[in-house]
């Protein structure tokens, strides 16, 4: 019997905002703590909890630095992060997919 | 910016498909962030202008013979336009596009993508000074050819050895680098013009018998970034 997608989801990156965090961190590379504050509109306290949770797992880097007199800084997605955003990714696909599969049977 | 934690369209519970939606509009608002396509659009209309008076003035390095009336001379091309001047023109463009990109980048706190496109536009302008000086020494058609006895073929490597053509087949990359479907039907627009201007041949006897084959790109570069730079989505960088 396989295994239902739901079981390889994983709780640290199954979160809204944290995947939300990880598909900008992907495209971008490398993004400014004040571009993801502002794109999830979320108050720097509530970012800052999500980013902890997320390099504790290991799944960001997360440097710090100046430009000029301003801190930045910088979140960037390490190869483990990569793999549990591809991971999540497929298995929300194959959710939705057993969900339509599951529907279509019910119609018929 | 619209939040999507706070949009009110899309639901607050967490279902995969509204999961996958989430992650693909961001995707998006992203790769619209890091766009600037005005910038490169601009730096090649300029150097499409600055080669009129390179074509013009610069010294014909390549072999030239006695033409058919006296004192005149047939010459297979402007080497020094096209295996000079504009491989070193592309480097420069390329230099400050790499440098406009990364400017943007730490002002808007995003990463930008532009390195492969940088690359292999690097690489396109060493390809054409390299097939320019080989193609003036071993030209595809002898000198007393007339444009009319010229094959499909000669007219498709002149067409591939162009300075304009190499400038399309690198935006075609800055479309596919910044997922961008208007820059690719602007592109392809760009390249269809290059085409048929290349397959013309203008019969002049006046050293500015060319100033059509740059001037029409360079008003269409030109053109392109103010279209760019006026219809941006918001979100992507404006110009300063």
């Amino acid at each position: 019997m396989t295994e239902h997608p739901a079981n390889g989801l994983d709780d640290v990156v199954h979160q809204r905002v944290r995947l939300g965090i990880m598909a900008i961190a992907h495209q971008a590379r490398q993004v400014e703590f004040g571009f993801l504050r502002t794109t999830l509109q979320l108050t720097a306290g509530n970012l800052g909890q999500h980013l902890t949770v997320l390099e504790k797992a290991e799944l960001i880097q997360i440097e710090k630095g100046y430009e000029g007199k301003r801190p930045r800084t910088w979140v960037t997605l390490t190869p483990a992060g990569q793999t549990a955003l591809r991971a999540e990714i497929a298995h929300l696909k194959q959710l939705i997919q057993q969900v339509e599969q599951a529907e279509t049977t019910g119609d018929r | 910016m619209q939040s999507y934690l706070h949009d009110e369209s899309v639901p607050s519970a967490d279902s995969p498909r509204e999961l996958l939606t989430t992650v693909g509009e961001l995707t998006r608002r992203v790769r619209v962030a890091q766009r600037g396509t005005w910038f490169p659009l601009l730096a090649f209309a300029v150097i499409t202008l600055v080669a009129i008076p390179v074509e013009r003035y610069a010294p014909q390095l390549g072999p030239c013979r006695p033409g058919p009336e006296e004192g005149t001379t047939v010459c297979v091309a402007s080497v020094a336009s096209t295996a000079v001047y504009w491989p070193i023109a592309l480097m420069l463009a390329y230099a400050a596009i790499a440098a406009f990109y990364v400017r943007q980048s730490r002002q808007r706190g995003l990463g930008t993508p532009i390195r492969p496109y940088v690359v292999v536009g690097v690489v396109l302008a060493v390809l054409l000074a390299g097939a320019s000086l080989w193609l003036a020494y071993h030209p595809l058609a002898p000198f007393s050819a007339a444009p009319s006895e010229f094959t499909p073929t000669m007219h498709a490597v002149s067409f591939l050895v162009s300075p304009l053509t190499v400038i399309g087949l690198a935006l075609l990359v800055l479309a596919w680098v910044e997922r961008h479907w208007a820059l690719l039907a602007y592109t392809a627009v760009y390249l269809s013009i290059a085409l048929v201007q290349g397959s013309q041949v203008i019969e002049s006897s006046s050293r500015w018998f060319f100033l059509p084959y740059l001037l029409v790109p360079a008003a269409v570069l030109l053109l392109g970034s103010a279209a760019f730079a006026l219809f941006r989505p918001a979100g992507e960088a404006q110009p300063r």
